[in-house]
């Protein structure tokens, strides 16, 4: 079914994954294939302006905005359910989630189509600016007193970026 | 040898063998029935039936062993003899041996109705009997001994070890099924360990319908450590591809050991030739013929058959493809896709034909356009009609299930069908079987009372439990009902009372307390009386039909029985919507639950103790405003009620505008959020996007509980 929403015409999500590989690439000097083993790779996405990383094997691709239709009896934070290419996907507005206000949508806001288990769901974040390849050791806990949805944290450049742990998320909010 | 017992009074043990004897006996007498009767119809005596005499036999033996019993004791010794000889084919099933061994059970029941009661003449009498029948049994039932064909059972291509893993009968039968020219196979299968004896019965079973399984052996195999392997050695009456080709089971191969001379099914109690002649067979082949094998390439096996029969029984079978359910819901999808295209062919048209400059292109791409829709429809129906699968499967599980119920409970209980040829969604179907057991076995566990209690009651000793099947509409209603004691509604009120789920104060109907069964809170409590312990895993039946989009209705009356109807939707794949509105949100419900639609005015909606309501040509209708439900801003006034209809319950749905009726198919919602009650799914229309389907059942359902509540 989703190679017949493919052939339908102008896709915007079609080249999502050939997208992720370019955004990928000045981080990696077009090494991907040669990548050391204990090498972890991050989507890093913006959300209220800082920076949040997401382990990028839960990262099934990353589209536009588009229209959502309402999904009733939920939650503020559900923002709706998306078709994509013929699945219906539910988009969880991430920033309301980590305790911010709710998203505004601009140019840059993207929803990121995550997988693990057996179903898919997505994120809406406020931009999406880059992969992340760190050696694994770089990657410390968080202190206690952040955020119970970020787990870690990695140093990226001068900074850090909180590393976000998507399961506790969805424990937190959705209950199971 | 004669009993040396005569005591007026029995022990608790004594009574123990007499009553356990006696069972046994009655065991004995209902099998010999059943071979004679079988012998009578010129069928092949059943091997296992044999078997189970045999053992029957022996476990009566043992029994009058345990009590001293030494004349019972001596006769069940010669009777199990006679039985062995039987079934290893040692002594001829048509020699004088059935009525023998019926005259020697009869003369074991006699011996036990004198148990413990004998004076010294009977005694005599007794012992004398006894000693004349072990004579007679000893010159009628030596017949000559057969000549033994080892080498038809070396001769197949079977591992050494599992062949010396056999029993000795086990082997007597792999022989005696090669003399009569079936066809050995070898099935090699794996099941979940979780639940293998389920699935190992029904392959059994499977196998049974068309032979017999010889011996069945763990075998080692590379499968996962959840899974455990086993090869099953059977002999049938059709050929290894065909044997393949019933059998629906994953992961699961048939490997020719010896091809059989194939006989078609009619002839197959025609008389065997000699055994010298069926030894040609053997070995012939050992092609590996796997489940999933296509028709097409079975074909190709026809240059080793061995002769015409064979191909014609394999051209028979080969009319039949068998396909993936998986493949058939691609079509389904794809022929979704292709109806949602066509709705825009139709926007399409009419946006040409209000034009005047395009009307006659208008006109033109509307006929064509209605053709398509035709066409589309054929197709669609036929798309459905192969997902089409009989109810007659499930029935002859439940039968099963009911047999060893009955074998292992001694309850006797007649199970009966009706409407076995309706079909519906082979997935529903399938979700259909858990409920349907769970249904079964509760009327036969808790509601069906013991012979003694139901003849107390003027009820006959035998239990009945109907299943009937029938369909209405877009719909199949399965009912099982049973005529057992009901349940009782004061015990359920009080249950509910201790559980919470009812105030002191609150009164409850029958109607509700039976509704409450149904409930999670209610049903899992085992500690309550017999009568209302009825409820156990009903609230699980109830969450396996809404997930279908189905409903669960009881209905009973203390004494007489229970009813539970189950109102299922003929198939999930895909449904006719109507599409309505509230405020700026679309909203599909499945055209099956619509019973009409009604243009009304606020003036006509009235309320009754907080709940609105709508005066339908007489019948009082509960109201219910979409807006509301889903927290929508709606506009001022709902012009229109959709009237919902799912078993016997109606409610009446407000909504704000219809939008035409359109096909659908209804995918699942992913994300965090696993359901979310009153929506169904949702599917995708054209340049709507997502739309959301109404989950009818469970909106009818909230309605009707909140109006009882009331």
């Amino acid at each position: 079914m989703s190679e017949a929403g493919r052939v339908d015409g102008p896709d915007p999500d079609a080249s999502s994954r050939e997208a992720l590989a370019r955004v990928a690439a000045p981080e990696t000097g077009g090494q991907r294939e040669g990548a050391a083993p204990d090498l972890a790779e991050f989507l890093v996405c913006e959300l209220d302006g800082s920076a949040y990383a997401i382990a990028i094997e839960r990262v099934r691709e990353i589209v536009r905005m588009r229209p959502l239709t309402p999904l009733p009896r939920t939650p503020e934070w559900m923002l709706g359910v998306i078709s994509l290419r013929g699945e219906i996907v539910q988009v969880v507005d991430l920033r309301m989630c980590l305790g911010v206000d709710r998203a505004e949508i601009g140019r840059a806001t993207r929803i990121v189509v995550l997988h693990g288990d057996d179903r898919i769901s997505g994120v809406l974040v406020d931009g999406v600016r880059r992969v992340l390849r760190i050696p694994a050791q770089e990657i410390r806990p968080a202190t206690s007193a952040g955020l119970h949805a970020v787990s870690e944290v990695c140093r990226d450049g001068d900074g850090f970026v909180s590393i976000l742990d998507l399961d506790r998320v969805w424990d937190d909010h959705a209950g199971s | 040898m004669a009993a040396r017992r005569a005591k007026r009074s029995l022990s608790k043990a004594q009574r123990e063998f007499v009553c356990e004897a006696e069972e046994t006996l009655e065991r004995l007498r209902a099998d010999l029935l059943t071979l004679a009767e079988q012998r009578e119809g010129e069928r092949e005596a059943d091997p296992d039936l044999v078997n189970q005499l045999f053992r029957a036999a022996h476990s009566l033996k043992g029994l009058a062993g345990m009590v001293g019993f030494d004349a019972m004791s001596e006769l069940a010794h010669h009777l199990e003899d006679a039985l062995d000889g039987l079934r290893m084919g040692r002594i001829d099933l048509d020699s004088p041996a059935i009525p023998l061994i019926d005259e020697a059970v009869a003369l074991a029941a006699g011996l036990l109705a004198h148990f413990g009661h004998q004076n010294e003449a009977q005694q005599r009498s007794d012992a004398r009997d006894v000693a004349d029948m072990l004579a007679r049994i000893e010159t009628g039932l030596d017949g000559p001994a057969k000549g033994p064909s080892e080498d038809a059972v070396d001769s197949l291509d079977l591992d050494p070890a599992m062949l010396r893993a056999l029993t000795e009968y086990e082997e007597h039968r792999l022989r005696e099924n090669i003399r009569k020219g079936r066809h050995v196979s070898l099935v090699e299968t794996a099941f979940e360990i979780s639940n293998f004896e389920e699935g190992l019965g029904e392959l059994s079973a499977a196998i049974r319908e068309v032979g017999e399984v010889v011996s069945t052996l763990p075998s080692p195999g590379d499968s996962p450590a959840s899974q455990i392997c086993f090869a099953l050695l059977a002999a049938t009456r059709i050929d290894a591809s065909a044997l393949a080709e019933r059998l629906e089971f994953p992961d699961t191969s048939v490997r020719v050991l010896a091809e059989g001379r194939t006989t078609a099914a009619r002839d197959a109690q025609a008389s065997v030739p000699e055994s010298g002649a069926a030894l040609s067979g053997i070995g012939a082949g050992t092609e590996a013929a796997r489940t999933k094998q296509r028709a097409a390439t079975r074909a190709s096996d026809d240059g080793e058959a061995p002769e015409t029969p064979e191909f014609e029984s394999l051209r028979s079978l080969s009319d039949t493809v068998r396909v993936d359910i998986r493949k058939l819901d691609e079509l389904m999808v794809l022929v979704g896709e292709l109806a949602t295209q066509r709705a825009s062919l139709s926007r399409t048209a009419a946006r040409l034909l209000a034009d005047a400059a395009t009307s006659a292109a208008g006109r033109d791409l509307a006929k064509i356009d209605k053709l398509l829709g035709r066409k589309l429809q054929q197709l669609q129906a036929g798309v459905l009609d192969v997902r089409m699968v009989p109810l007659r499967q499930v029935f002859e599980r439940l039968s099963r299930v009911v047999r060893r119920l009955q074998r292992d409970h001694g309850k006797q209980v007649r199970l009966d069908f009706r409407g076995a040829d309706t079909e519906l969604d082979k997935l529903i179907v399938e979700e259909l079987v858990d409920p349907l057991v769970h249904l079964v076995r509760n009327a036969f566990d808790h509601a069906i009372e013991t012979p003694e209690q139901r003849l107390a009651a003027h009820k006959p000793a035998e239990g009945a439990i109907h299943i009937c099947a029938s369909q209405r509409g877009n719909h199949v209603v399965i009912e099982v009902s049973d005529d057992g004691r009901g349940m009782d509604a004061e015990a359920i009120r009080v249950r509910a009372r201790a559980a919470g789920l009812a105030g002191e104060a609150d009164e409850i109907s029958d109607k509700e307390a039976l509704a409450l069964v149904l409930e999670a809170g209610l049903s899992t409590c085992s500690e309550v009386s017999e009568t209302s312990g009825r409820g156990v895993g009903m609230d699980v039946v109830r969450s396996n039909l809404t997930a279908l989009g189905g409903l669960v209705d009881l209905a009973s009356e203390p004494g007489r029985g229970t009813t539970v109807t189950l109102t299922l939707p003929v198939t999930l794949a895909i449904v006719q919507a109507l599409l309505v509105a509230v405020g700026e949100e679309c909203f599909a419900i499945p055209l099956n639950a619509v019973i009409e639609t009604l243009l009304v005015e606020e003036s006509q909606i009235h309320r009754s103790e907080g709940h609105e309501i709508l005066d339908l040509r007489g019948e009082a209708l509960p109201l219910r405003r979409l807006a509301s439900e889903f927290g929508i801003c709606a506009g001022e006034q709902a012009a229109y009620v959709v009237v919902l209809g799912l078993g016997d319950a109606r409610m009446g749905l407000l909504v704000d505008r219809l939008e035409g009726q359109q096909d659908a198919v209804i995918k699942p919602i992913q994300g965090p959020i696993q359901q979310v009650r009153g929506i169904a799914g949702a599917t995708e229309l054209g340049d709507r996007g997502a739309v959301l389907v109404i989950d009818v059942a469970s909106l009818v359902e909230d309605g009707v509980r909140r109006r009882d509540a009331a």
